[in-house]
């Protein structure tokens, strides 16, 4: 039945471009939203149960045939499979509105949902090249997605994404045929136990390095990033809010945690270079941010900053730190696509990114400058908001695993964070009405839905944080800590 | 002679990065193409050498062709002249690396893969079958991609307004 979660999106992308031919927006709006919908009530109420006693593999099925294909539902998996169902829903909510004025909405709606597939079928797979798969899948997808509105800077932007991915892929695969070399096999739990038996220190180091870059470049940290403020302000706003809620977090650090904890396991020196490379991720993401006048670019330098906060959670290795890692990865996931949204219906409603060029848009549009203010708080760490929550694990994690400086600086980058989130806040929506922007009107309906829907749970999530940690981090920190043993005991077939 | 296919796989591959004329580095690389299709011939590999003979040297080049021939050439674009010495260096790096340390590396590890058991059809079907809806999800993706980008403009051109 897991399965479902892969098929559905797969067979309804197939589809959506006969049915956007009977009805150009009725029909795909419908479906896509019903979907994502399904998805998201499917992984709480079917799939949640089943990591009851911890995770299972699952078997899928075609019409009572069974097929050779074994699916990963753990604390891990599950996860991500809810916060990607969480923030598609969010995203096609608001592309009922938003995606008007590009046209071929089916054809947005089936690319959307390919890359749906790709996450999912990525988060759900047990052995390397599943992973290769269907990463290509999603990135495919999003290639399409982000030159979707067909201009300039959007076909140059997914030219250069195209071909640091492109490099990426490259790396990984190149990782992954080293290691079918070596242990005859490409599943989880056989690569885990050839290496065991190998020992063979140095050439898992070089094959660390190749999936560092790899998901690394996936993941845009520091110093493989150079793709991201590109790619993500190019693409339509929902888009971007996906790439930068979800993708770079399911193709990135998904995958490269996965390997790292569950197949390789951590050493001490991948520890050193991951909490270096979150540290720096930052620090130059926040830096970056603080020198931008476009909106959407700022956004994106942000993106690269809070994932290096994620890296840096999973890197210090600890339980507390995974934990804050993962609720970090969470609650960004819900504040980036919120800001993301609420940049593209003030692009809309002024036409332009230029933060130079608003100015107390707040009286015009008070639903989105209220959203957006929720999410800046949260971003930057205010209490009681979410990110408050998960950066403070994190710096707690620090402290408690004997890195007092990188907690400092973890700190610091926090106050960037909170400075250049203020000068978006006031050049945007604070201070005098520009005169230009005196006839500009509240986003349309589903739009202010899909935002204060995302503001509320990043509210919710900050309030009610106890009960999240236990219902979802905790197991998904428990697969994590568990090492490679995860691997060899439970998906060792 | 499989020093002398991988001598001519690599100046081809070479070539076909180097060269301005964008038809004659699509002829080298199909070039390079049917030398890597001999060594997995000679390797025993007979399925992938078929297709990369037929798809990448034969079907992609075509393609290749068709889309070099259906666009305008424009004289006037100014490259960058650091793909000239920045490539070759990369590539000796990567051949010093590879001669130092791979071999020896490599060499040394006592490797627990076992041949291939099973025909080329129950690999594919039977044993990878998960691969093959990824597989399904990409082509689909290519698809969906054309019919996105290729699509007629009208209003849809939001993005030149932004510069």
């Amino acid at each position: 039945m897991i399965f479902l979660f892969i098929i559905i999106p797969l067979v309804l992308a197939s589809l959506m471009p006969l049915l956007g031919k009977i009805s150009k927006r009725f029909l795909p709006d419908l479906l896509a939203n019903a979907t994502m919908l399904f998805l998201l009530v499917f992984s709480v109420i079917y799939a949640k149960p089943l990591i009851a006693k911890g995770g299972i593999i699952q078997q899928a099925f075609w019409f009572g045939t069974p097929l050779n294909i074994r699916l990963l539902v753990d604390g891990f998996s599950l996860f991500m499979l809810f916060t990607i169902s969480l923030v598609s829903l969010a995203v096609t909510l608001y592309s009922i509105d938003y995606m008007e004025h590009y046209g071929a909405k089916a054809n947005y709606y089936a690319l959307l949902l390919l890359m749906i597939a790709g996450m999912n079928g990525l988060v759900l797979a047990t052995d390397l090249f599943n992973i290769y798969m269907f990463l290509e899948v999603a990135a495919v997808a999003s290639y399409a997605l982000v030159a979707f509105g067909l201009g300039h800077d959007e076909l140059e932007a997914s030219f250069k994404y195209l071909m640091l991915s492109a490099v990426a892929s490259a790396f990984i695969l190149l990782a992954i045929t080293i290691i079918f070399a070596l242990t005859g096999g490409v599943g989880f739990g056989a690569v885990a136990a050839g290496l065991k038996m190998l020992n063979i220190k140095y050439v898992v180091g070089f094959c660390s390095a190749l999936f560092l870059m790899g998901f690394g470049l996936k993941a845009a940290i520091v110093p493989f990033h150079s793709w991201l403020p590109d790619a993500h302000p190019s693409a339509p706003a929902p888009i971007s809010a996906m790439l930068s809620g979800v993708l770079i977090k399911v193709s990135g650090v998904y995958a490269m945690m996965r390997i790292f904890m569950n197949v390789f396991g951590l050493t001490p020196a991948l520890t050193s270079v991951l909490s270096v490379l979150g540290i720096v991720s930052i620090f130059v993401g926040a830096l970056a941010a603080l020198g931008q006048n476009d909106i959407k670019r700022m956004l994106a330098y942000s993106s690269i900053s809070q994932i290096g906060y994620v890296v840096l959670g999973f890197a210090i290795g600890t339980p507390l730190g995974i934990l804050g890692g993962l609720f970090h990865l969470f609650n960004h996931a819900l504040f980036k696509s919120l800001l993301f949204l609420n940049a593209g219906a003030v692009e809309q409603s002024t036409g332009t990114r230029s933060l130079d060029k608003m100015g107390g848009l707040a009286k015009r549009m008070p639903l989105t400058a209220a959203t957006s203010a929720v999410a800046s708080l949260s971003i930057a760490g205010i209490p009681p908001l979410n990110g408050f929550w998960s950066k403070l694990l994190i710096i707690i994690a620090l402290v408690q695993a004997k890195m007092p400086v990188l907690a400092v600086l973890a700190v610091l980058g926090s106050v960037v964070t909170l400075w250049y989130y203020l000068v978006l806040q006031r050049n945007a929506f604070f201070g005098r009405l520009n005169e230009t922007w005196k006839a500009v009107k509240e986003a349309p309906f589903w739009m202010s839905v899909s935002t204060v829907m995302l503001a509320l749970l990043c509210i919710i999530t900050g309030l009610l944080f106890p009960l999240i940690i236990r219902s979802w981090l905790q197991p998904a920190t428990d697969v994590l800590s568990g090492g490679v043993g995860v691997a060899l005991n439970f998906l060792g077939f | 002679m499989h020093l002398l296919l991988m001598i001519g796989l690599v100046v081809f591959s070479i070539v076909s990065v180097l060269i301005h004329d964008l038809l004659k580095a699509a002829i080298s690389l199909a070039a390079a193409s049917i030398f890597l299709a001999l060594i997995f011939f000679r390797m025993n590999a007979v399925y992938a050498g078929v297709f990369e003979v037929s798809v990448v040297a034969g079907l992609i080049t075509v393609l290749f062709i068709t889309a070099i021939a259906l666009t305008r050439s424009d004289e006037n674009v100014n490259e960058s002249k650091y793909h000239l010495f920045i490539f070759p260096l990369f590539f000796a790096g990567l051949v010093i690396i590879d001669v130092l340390v791979m071999k020896n590396l490599l060499g040394r590890i006592p490797a627990i893969s076992s041949p291939e058991t099973g025909s080329f059809g129950d690999v594919l079907w039977k044993g990878r079958s998960f691969d093959l809806i990824g597989q399904i999800g990409v082509i689909f993706a290519g698809v969906l991609a054309v019919l996105a980008l290729f699509r007629p403009k009208g209003k849809s051109a939001q993005g030149d307004k932004h510069e």
